[in-house]
This record gives structure tokens, C-alpha cells and sequence, in this order.
């Protein structure tokens, strides 16, 4: 009788600690997109301007949102700049000199990079996300594995800089004069 | 109450429409070196020594490549919302009125149009910041790289204010335009980012220019003359203005003489007060400035002349 009454309890825990973990798991993986995570690198400019990006971004599991990657690579060319390995591609500022230009304008860039927000609008999928046999690693950080992941996507470098300059986060070249 | 408000909108317009600082004016020419390197120059014999000159007309009339680059330069930089000076027309523009101008007679006395030679010498093509350009092709094998450079020169402080330069990856099938393209969209936005900055700290630290001081030959005076109440050397006496005058007294005194003070990197503020509204400040102002001071305190005449945006002479003794 005791048994019988034990099993369903034992089950109940053990759901709700899956769940606990779960959101926990989630929550871990936005806390990475928050933090923004990832490794930026120029494969190629086109020539109305367009920057073919790959973005590696880090990953609890195997599967990587692809919008992530998409907020990842907007929000490189903005903050970080382009930086290149090799004669392929020559290296870009960041858009944005101010390194906390992010926490400053908190309001705009957070509804600026909210599901759906206006970043949507300077950057795409290449590959529509296929994955490359030699773009997935594990990596080691801290004391937890990630999966590194890269995918190919293009950004409108001179419409991104025409929406930051409207929108006053940056100065038009013309500015002052 | 309306009739204050709409008074107060249009003085806050008009505030907002002086404010504005004098845009610099921009224009991409290829280098010296691109020039001779490519047989577009012209040789001739100054004194005795063979000086070699870039022929840019020749150069814009037989390169295909140059024209290219420079539409390319020219697109995106009115894409920034900063349209360039076209070379080509300029000189072209130049060449036409020169001819009309020689042939122009006034119709009473059939007189032509006083052109000094100083006008003469002025009258070239000219921006306040030219983008100087230089690329050539580098041959590897059957491969071939592009190297590219382009530079921001200050025309009067003669500064380089902004660069961009590299060579692209060794290629097998491209051709040297499409590889020029590349390299311009490349390098542009490095380029700009650094044109930016030099306008950053213009606005921060002020306008940088050149100031001379001259005296006419039947002055009785000069700059180590005694003047004002306290009996000191004129040349000083300019310094001091300048020091007064400058952003944070920003200037370095360059070469000083009896008869002559060269100033340079004087940091002249952007705009200055006029009955209560800011006014765009240029050399010719703030020369004219300097001017006012010595005609009025020390009964000094002087004539004001001024090359460009950037540079200006005061001569004392006369107009």
C-alpha cells in the first residue's frame, strides 16, 4: 500500500525536477545570448556592400537557434567590428565607438534586438542555415561543454549604419556641418 | 502670445541655421606617384632643373580605371551624405572659364579682365581635403593582388587627417576593375571611420590653421616695434591675442622675424557670438578679428588675404 503510494510521489518529483532543469537549461541559454557569446569573421564583402559573416555562437546542445546567430552577427558589425584573418576581407570598425553605448541606449537596443525587432531587417541566412561539416566544435568553458556552432549569414552594413544614424546611436559623417 | 511664440521659433531657427559649421569641400585625385608611374605627367624646365608635374587632365581623359575608382569613391561618399568635388569637371570648368576670360573685352576701352599672377597660381583645383588615391597591380605568377591606398590629406595644415590602405588576396581570374571595386566598398568604411574621427576633434578641439604675418617693405615699423601702454614687441602683443583668442590657447608659433610670424595649428573655435546668435567661425573671420584689434588699439592698417578655408596672411603697414 505504502509502495503503491510512494510511486506516484517518486514520479511527480522527478517531473518536477526535469522541468526545474529545464527552464534552468533555457534559462541558461538566453543568459549566453544576453551575455552575447560568439566569434565573428568576415568570408567576403559583396559589391553593393554586404558582408558575408560566419558567426560561431555557443550552444548548450546541438541545435542552435538561428535567430540567434542573426542577433549575434547584427550585433558584432555594431559593437565589435569585423575583424579579418586574411587578404580576403578587409577589417571593419564597430559601428558604435562607444563600448557602452549598449547599457546607455539600453531602451532602443533592447526592442532593437527583441524577437522580430529591427535587426531582423539587416541580416540573412545564406546557407538557410545549413551547417558545415567542419563549423561544429565542443568546447570546454569553464566547467561546462558548449557546442560551438557556425553558420553563414550576410549583413547590410550600410542600411544597419543608416537606421543607428536616424535613430541618433551614431553620427552621420555630416554631423555639425 | 502667438505672435511671441512664432518670434521665438524663427530666432531658434535662425540660431539653429548659423550654427552649422563651414563644411569642408572634397575631392579624390590620384597620387603623383599613380600619375608618373603611369605616364600621365608633363615634364618642363624650371631654371635649369627638369621638374616633373602630374597631367591629370591627360590622366582623366585615357584612364578608364582611374574614372572607375573615382565614381566609386564619389557614390559612396554622397551615400554618407557627402558629396565630393568632381576632378574632372573642375578642371574642365577651370580650363573653359580661363579661355572665356581671355577672350572677354570691356566696351568702352577693349580692356581685358585684370587676372595678378597670385590669381593665377589660385586658380587650380582645389578642396579642403583631398583624397588622394594610389593603387597598382601586383603580379605573382599568373596571379594578381591589388594594393590600394587612399589618403586623406588636409589641404593647409597639410596633415594626412585619414587612411586606408592594403593589398587584397592574389587572384587567378579577376580583372583589375573588379578588383578595384573591391577594394574601394573595402576600404571605404575604414576610411570614413577615420575622416570621422579628424571631424570629431574639430568640433571638439576647433578648426586647425595656418596664420601669417607680413609687413610691406615701406612700413616704418615691425613686428619687434613697441606698442601699447605697456611697451611691448608687436609680435607679442600677437601672440597674446592669439592665446586669448584660440580653443584653450591652442597654437604653435612656427618661425618668428622682424618682419615676419608664422603661425600654425592654431585651433580657431568653430562658431563665435554675433548680437546674441552663434555664427559659423572661418579663418577669414577670425583673421579679420586679429585685424579690428590692430587697426583699432594700435592704429595699425593692414590688408587681410586668405587661401581656401584654411589659411590667411595679415600684411601690416597699408592696405
Amino acid at each position: 500500500m505504502k509502495v503503491k503510494k510512494i510511486i506516484p510521489l517518486a514520479l511527480i518529483f522527478l517531473l518536477t525536477t526535469t522541468m526545474v532543469f529545464g527552464q534552468s537549461k533555457r534559462k541558461k541559454r538566453k543568459e549566453a545570448n544576453i551575455k552575447w557569446n560568439y566569434e565573428i569573421k568576415c568570408e567576403g564583402i559583396s559589391n553593393n556592400g554586404d558582408f558575408l559573416l560566419k558567426v560561431f555562437s555557443f550552444a548548450d546542445n546541438r541545435s542552435l537557434d538561428m535567430e540567434t546567430a542573426k542577433k549575434n552577427a547584427v550585433h558584432g558589425v555594431i559593437f565589435k567590428g569585423i575583424i579579418s584573418t586574411d587578404r580576403s576581407c578587409v577589417t571593419q570598425p564597430a559601428l558604435v565607438k562607444d563600448i557602452n553605448k549598449q547599457e546607455k541606449e539600453k531602451a532602443y537596443f533592447d526592442k532593437f534586438f527583441s524577437p522580430g525587432g529591427a535587426y531582423t531587417k539587416f541580416v540573412n541566412l545564406t546557407t538557410g542555415g545549413a551547417i558545415g561539416a567542419n563549423d561544429r566544435f565542443i568546447v570546454k568553458i569553464g566547467r561546462k561543454r558548449y557546442h560551438k556552432i557556425g553558420v553563414m549569414l550576410s549583413v547590410n552594413k550600410n542600411l544597419l549604419r543608416k537606421e543607428l544614424e536616424e535613430a541618433g546611436i551614431i553620427n552621420k559623417l555630416t554631423s555639425g556641418f | 502670445m502667438k505672435k511671441y511664440l512664432v518670434l521665438l521659433l524663427t530666432l531658434m531657427l535662425t540660431g539653429a541655421m548659423y550654427s552649422q559649421a563651414k563644411k569642408p569641400t572634397l575631392m579624390v585625385l590620384p597620387s603623383d606617384n599613380w600619375c608618373i608611374t603611369n605616364g600621365y605627367y608633363l615634364e618642363f624646365d624650371n631654371q635649369g632643373i627638369k621638374e616633373v608635374v602630374p597631367d591629370y587632365r591627360k590622366a582623366f581623359q585615357q584612364s578608364s580605371e582611374l574614372l572607375l575608382a573615382i565614381s566609386k569613391i564619389n557614390g559612396l561618399m554622397a551615400d554618407k551624405g557627402f558629396p565630393l568635388k568632381n576632378a574632372e569637371s573642375v578642371i574642365k570648368n577651370i580650363n573653359s572659364t580661363s579661355a572665356l576670360d581671355n577672350l572677354r573685352s570691356s566696351k568702352d576701352g577693349g580692356s581685358a579682365i585684370a587676372e595678378s599672377p597670385v590669381d593665377q597660381l589660385l586658380n587650380q583645383a582645389k578642396a579642403d581635403i583631398i583624397l588622394q588615391l594610389t593603387w597598382n597591380v601586383n603580379s605573382m605568377g599568373p596571379k594578381k593582388s591589388l594594393t590600394f591606398n587612399l589618403q586623406g590629406l588636409d589641404s593647409y595644415s597639410n596633415k594626412q587627417i585619414a587612411t586606408a590602405a592594403g593589398t587584397g588576396t592574389p587572384t587567378y581570374s579577376s580583372e583589375i576593375p573588379v578588383l578595384l571595386e573591391e577594394a574601394v566598398i573595402s576600404f571605404m568604411d575604414p576610411f570614413t571611420n577615420s575622416l570621422q574621427a579628424h571631424f570629431d576633434d574639430l568640433f571638439k578641439n576647433g578648426r586647425e590653421v595656418s596664420l601669417r604675418i607680413k609687413k610691406w617693405d615701406d612700413w616704418e615699423f615691425d613686428l619687434e616695434s613697441y606698442f601699447g601702454s605697456d611697451e611691448e614687441e608687436l609680435g607679442i602683443l600677437i601672440e597674446d591675442w592669439l592665446a586669448d583668442n584660440t580653443v584653450s590657447g591652442r597654437f604653435s608659433t612656427t618661425d618668428a622675424t622682424e618682419s615676419m610670424l608664422i603661425f600654425e595649428q592654431v585651433r580657431i573655435p568653430l562658431y563665435y557670438d554675433r548680437n546674441g546668435r552663434q555664427v559659423a567661425m572661418d579663418t577669414r573671420r577670425f583673421a579679420r578679428n586679429l585685424s579690428s584689434y590692430l587697426r583699432k588699439t594700435f592704429n595699425i592698417n593692414n590688408k587681410l588675404t586668405t587661401r581656401g578655408l584654411g589659411e590667411a596672411t595679415l600684411i601690416l603697414g597699408s592696405k
